[in-house]
């Protein structure tokens, strides 16, 4: 693999993680904020509310995992590599 | 005035009962379990049907991947799940461990031949499905 090349792909592999961080984080945040809220005004509705914020945070969450295996395949299997 | 602090001590306060606080939280833990055992048991089945194609068309090392990235996705949910269900009583925020998962998923196919990338991180999305099924069929 050339220089240019891996210059680019750790440059990307950043880019795709950092970025790609952005928006689950900031979504999880306020996803967490919202479930605690609800749990401390009904107690009765915990199990419902956490079960619902276990399935929106797999969901958002899979948005960073995309970005972390494009940065990790970019970085150990980088197919552009001659 | 001291038999009427007895007095006031022995009713029965559910705020002071711990054993009814602790039943009426294992309810709700316990939906929130069950909510999880049927992810858990959806993404087993939706493994069985998948490493079954796999294996039938592309074979044994790709069913073999297959298996490994899905026991990984059960291994990221099961974690998941512990951090969101520590939100709030233990824990302020929901760990990120679980994130090592898929990286060491990445990282043991580049490094060990046998396993194939895209047939394990199918196998680790396979969590998903199941997820999306869940998802609609709550009432």
């Amino acid at each position: 693999m050339d220089s240019i090349t891996t210059a680019a792909s750790v440059v990307a592999a950043g880019l795709a993680v950092g970025l790609g961080a952005i928006g689950p984080g900031i979504g999880q945040g306020s996803a967490a904020q919202g479930a605690v809220e609800g749990i401390a005004r009904q107690p009765e509705a915990e199990g419902k509310i956490r079960g619902t914020l276990l399935l929106s945070f797999a969901f958002m969450e899979s948005l960073t995992i995309y970005g972390l295996v494009v940065a990790l395949v970019l970085l150990f299997a980088n197919p552009f590599a001659g | 005035m001291a038999s009427e602090i007895v007095e006031n001590c022995s009713s029965h306060d559910p705020l002071l009962d711990i054993d009814s606080s602790d039943s009426s939280s294992g309810v709700k833990t316990d939906e929130y379990l069950e909510l999880q055992f049927r992810v858990f048991r959806l993404t087993c089945l939706l493994t069985i049907f998948s490493v079954g194609i796999a294996g039938f068309f592309w074979g044994t090392q790709a069913s073999a991947s297959l298996l490994v990235g899905a026991l990984s996705g059960i291994f990221y949910f099961r974690l998941l799940a512990r951090g969101v269900g520590r939100l709030g009583t233990s824990s302020k925020i929901v760990g990120k461990v679980q994130l090592l998962v898929p990286v060491l998923l990445v990282l043991g196919s580049s490094r060990f031949p046998q396993l194939d990338l895209i047939p394990a991180l199918l196998g680790f999305l396979l969590y998903k499905p199941a997820l999306i099924i869940q998802f609609l069929s709550m009432p």
